[in-house]
């Protein structure tokens, strides 16, 4: 439509104006979501540029410099190992995004066929799927997690696993509610006629428009999984330290942080907590630029 | 002298796109209208038209980024627009009171119904709650509730759509309206039911001697229920006068397209309102007519602006191409 | 609907139970070990072995499984040696202290909260409050109640150290309802009782805060819709004065945030363990992580099923609730 000012008249914009425009009126209507993405952004800056930034090696430990406070030399102090918690803080965003990133795809891709196919087809099949994702919600996500984890033995293949696939129902319940939305819209009845399989219909002509709604939703699961699987170190199951893990970090801290010695725990708690907040901040915008019936505003 | 004058109303939704470019949807591009008291006027036009947000503006009851930008809406001698909001507030619901669409939902669902025609009399005057009672029992019944005083004991989703529509109707007669504007208040009910709802509305015009306003997009309701009817389109009333007229001698080309294509208008009384085409686009309006993109007997000069000018005897359109409209259009 | 529920609730907790049992099965250990613990003798890895009925198709060990659990048999813990319905019975009450303070004061904050935020939808205040309660969903719990001794007890000596329900220097009261400082004030012992709120205080702020994130949330949701429903968009145009449409906002409000807050419970229970565990408070969470953390199969079964229990019996409290304050379900 007509690019309008408010006399009503077409006005040009160069290219910076439009990349500007576009940053000023996305913060406008959600500023929480730019806020987010700046977060996340420095995180990433941290996990890949991490080789560069860290001043020591994150699990070299210097046994005469054991839990020393905050100073020019280790700004974040030294851990009960004597290792530089500055670096390990750093180090530990790679994990956060080596966990976050394929719990996500894991979930993504187990919860988006099921509930395409849930909603397409109705009837008993989905009153099965849908009896399943709900008994999911009769346990709190991090005790299932913690369950599954330690009975399967607690490797990092299965926190990851475990995580993504205890995640997928709430892609499955996504991913169907918009599909039960389109079931009857014309191009999928149209695709019926014209003889296609129902893998076509699901992923040529649902999936483009059921997809919205899953995506809305992937940075708060971000969140969750960078969440629950610090949870997880924190608690010993999974990584354990002195891996630069920050749950496992925290962990450690715990014990020195009622004696005083707050850096070990702090300081990785505060990076756990930024960057959930990054996500969470960023999936919040999403799910309000996104999902139209979250917009304010209108009659 | 009209009750209810509004002239030259404008509202626009303006809001920021994501590209943080102003957007402004003319809604409202001057509309001009009265009602009187003892006479029922039909505002009618497509989905779209303006024809709630007009009833909204004259109430001041819009939220952002819809606002009134422009006009006047003279009611009773004052000017809506100069009220205070807590002044405008105790207006609405005491002397202009709202019918509205969707009955059923717009009854407080946790409140029984004699409490909220209870409430909305107290809101407004200074009855005692059991006088206000007895009032609210005597309206359910000039509305043809039966045994009212049971029926105050009802919860809103006990009443069918009928029953709620004449439940507001009551409510809207606790405090003795002067103007009662009903906003498709037949939408949704059963035809027999729409019958029943618009003959009680219009006999409480006369015997309550009301000004009555009524939305729809149905002109065999206008046809049947109303005495004058204002005609809407993107915005604008493009033609307005007495029923009877304007149904014999339509001047407007949006308006005989409705007409014409509404041929057992007046025996089915429930055709809806076709005329091809989309509606103009609100974020750019054609500089004159609207219906330019539409009517096939526009020329240049319905580009230039233009006015409601008469026509006849109380009859009103705007159109520059009148002549050709009734020449041209075949019979 | 209730009914329905409760029809339901009977293979949701088959499956539930299907699913415990399958975890240790699937889990590529050996069953036994798990049940057993690791301290066990080889004598008492035979007995659990026959218990099991291993040497039994996988459906009749189901089956017998299932007949235990309906006498209320889990198992034995290897950590407490004792029957699991028990160590988890008398924890019970100890966490439900903790879990209801915390959720009625995460209540009492958040629900004015996120209705303000509702009432005052973009401005200010509901920016900060959303701002206030993303930061809530992001804090991990156990960090948070980490942060709460650091800076009460370490910094500023306001709290007791976070090691159990009542000062270790006091004895407990006689057990009536498992709750110190109820137990403390039926005594009539006051020092128990003030020792045990003391203990109690910070726990229960970190239940709050990690609560009243979803309420906040949840209530300004859940007021919005209201707001713009039709009935308060025609109880404006009636002209009602706005603390009686507010009014009416929040009565309409009333059930489904009593539900969400409900459901809530559910899924806190989660978040309560590791607050139990931080403090070491002795509840059927911290028995539950240990159990998960140590391998203690036969009380994780028991934890998972309280969990289900525990969920199921909220659910129907909800549902009675429901039933109290809607006129319509009554109907229906």
């Amino acid at each position: 439509m007509a690019d309008l000012a408010l006399d009503g008249a077409p006005k040009e914009r160069s290219t910076i104006e439009k990349v500007w425009g576009k940053v000023v009126g996305i913060s406008r209507r959600s500023p929480t979501s730019i806020i987010g993405f700046v977060i996340i952004l420095f995180f990433g800056f941290l996990a890949l540029l991490a080789p560069l930034l860290m001043p020591y090696d994150p699990i070299a430990a210097n046994p005469n410099l054991i839990l020393s406070g905050p100073s020019a030399a280790h700004w974040f102090g030294t851990d009960g190992n004597g290792m530089d918690v500055f670096s390990r803080v750093i180090f530990g965003s790679r994990f956060a995004f080596g966990i976050a990133i394929p719990v996500v795809i894991i979930a993504l891709s187990i919860g988006i066929p099921i509930g395409l196919y849930s909603g397409y087809k109705g009837g008993n099949i989905d009153e099965a799927i849908m009896r399943v994702v709900d008994a999911f919600r009769v346990f709190p996500s991090i005790i299932l997690a913690l369950a599954v984890v330690a009975a399967a033995g607690p490797s990092l293949l299965n926190v990851v696993l475990v995580i993504g696939i205890l995640d997928a129902p709430i892609f499955v319940r996504v991913v169907r509610a918009e599909v039960l939305a389109l079931r009857s819209s014309s191009f999928v009845e149209s695709g019926l006629i014209v003889g296609n399989p129902t893998w076509r219909i699901l992923f040529v002509h649902l999936l483009p428009n059921a997809i919205q709604g899953a995506m809305a939703q992937t940075a708060v699961r971000a969140a969750w999984a960078v969440r629950i699987s610090a949870t997880l170190a924190f608690l010993g199951i999974g990584i354990q330290p002195p891996t630069p893990e920050w749950g496992a970090m925290i962990r450690q801290g715990a014990e020195f942080m009622v004696n005083g010695q707050w850096w070990v725990g702090i300081f990785p708690g505060v990076a756990l907590i930024l960057m959930v907040l990054g996500f969470n901040m960023f999936g919040d915008g999403l799910q309000d630029l996104l999902d139209p019936k979250r917009r304010s505003g209108g009659k | 002298m009209s009750l209810l004058q509004v002239r030259d109303l404008h509202t626009h939704f303006i809001s920021r796109n994501l590209d943080n470019e102003i957007r402004v949807a003319k809604a409202l591009n001057g509309v001009s209208f009265e009602v009187s008291r003892g006479e029922v006027l039909g505002l009618v036009g497509e989905t779209g038209a303006g024809k709630s947000l007009t009833a909204y503006s004259v109430m001041d009851l819009l939220k952002p980024p819809a606002k009134v930008v422009g006009g006047t809406v003279e009611f009773d001698g004052r000017n809506l627009r100069d009220l205070e909001a807590e002044d405008m507030n105790k207006l609405r619901g005491s002397e202009i009171a709202m019918v509205v669409q969707n009955p059923r939902s717009s009854l407080d669902p946790l409140t029984r119904v004699g409490e909220q025609l209870i409430r909305v009399h107290t809101a407004h005057t200074d009855t005692s709650e059991s006088a206000a009672r007895a009032r609210a029992i005597e309206k359910l019944g000039a509305v043809g509730i039966p045994a009212p005083e049971q029926r105050m004991r009802a919860w809103p989703h006990e009443l069918s759509g009928g029953m709620a529509q004449r439940v507001l109707i009551a409510m809207a007669l606790m405090n003795e309206p002067k103007l009662i504007i009903a906003d498709e208040p037949t939408t949704g009910l059963d035809v027999t039911v729409q019958a029943q709802i618009l003959d009680l509305l219009r006999e409480l015009v006369v015997t309550h001697n009301v000004a009555a306003m009524v939305i729809t997009h149905d002109l065999g309701i206008v046809a049947h229920y109303c005495n004058r009817m204002a005609v809407m389109f993107a915005g604008r009333i493009v033609e307005t006068g007495d029923v009877e007229t304007v149904f014999d001698n339509p001047s407007h080309p949006y308006t005989r397209t409705l007409i014409a294509s509404t041929p057992e208008r007046l025996k089915e009384g429930k055709q809806k309102v076709l005329g091809g085409g989309a509606p103009p686009n609100l974020y750019n309006l054609p500089p004159g007519c609207h219906y330019v993109e539409r009517c096939r007997f526009a020329d240049e000069s319905c580009n230039k602006p233009l006015s409601l000018d008469q026509v006849g005897d109380g009859h009103f359109a705007m159109c520059t191409r009148l002549d050709a409209v009734r020449e041209g259009w075949p019979s | 609907m209730l009914m329905r529920r409760l029809v339901l609730a009977i293979p949701l907790l088959i499956g539930i139970l299907f699913f415990t049992f399958m975890l240790i099965r699937l889990g590529g250990q050996d069953p036994v070990g798990l049940l057993a613990g690791p301290t066990a003798t080889t004598e008492e890895i035979e007995i659990v072995r026959a218990e099991l009925g291993l040497d039994k198709p996988l459906f009749t060990q189901f089956w017998l499984f299932l007949g235990d659990v309906v006498q209320g048999d889990i198992g034995k813990s290897w950590i407490s040696n004792r029957s699991v319905t028990l160590d988890i019975l008398e924890r019970i009450p100890i966490t439900l202290e903790l879990l209801l303070w915390g959720v009625a004061l995460g209540s009492v904050i958040g629900v004015p909260v996120g209705l303000r935020a509702a009432f005052r939808h973009d401005k200010w205040f509901d920016h900060i409050s959303r701002g206030i309660s993303l930061l809530g969903f992001s804090i991990p719990t156990y960090f948070l109640a980490l942060l709460l001794l650091f800076v009460f007890f370490f910094l500023l000596g306001w709290s007791p150290p976070g090691m159990g329900r009542i000062s270790l220097l006091i004895s407990p009261p006689p057990t009536v309802t498992g709750s110190y400082l109820i137990d403390g004030l039926l005594a009539g012992d006051l020092e128990v009782a003030r020792s045990a709120v003391a203990q109690l205080i910070l726990p229960i702020i970190a239940v709050a805060i990690i609560s009243a994130a979803p309420i906040v949330k949840h209530t300004r949701a859940i007021a919005l819709e209201i707001i713009s429903s039709d009935f308060v968009r025609f109880a404006r145009a009636s002209g009602l004065p706005s603390e009686k449409v507010s009014r009416i906002v929040l009565k309409n409000s009333s059930t489904p945030v009593t539900t969400f807050i409900g459901t809530e419970l559910t899924g806190l229970v989660g978040s309560v363990s590791l607050i139990e565990f931080v403090f070491a408070w002795g509840g059927v969470g911290q028995y539950g992580l240990n159990a998960i953390i140590r391998g203690d199969f036969a009380a994780v079964q028991g934890y998972v099923l309280f969990l289900a229990l525990f969920s199921l019996v909220v659910f129907i409290i909800v549902d009675l609730l429901v039933l109290v304050l809607e006129p319509r379900a009554v109907a229906e």
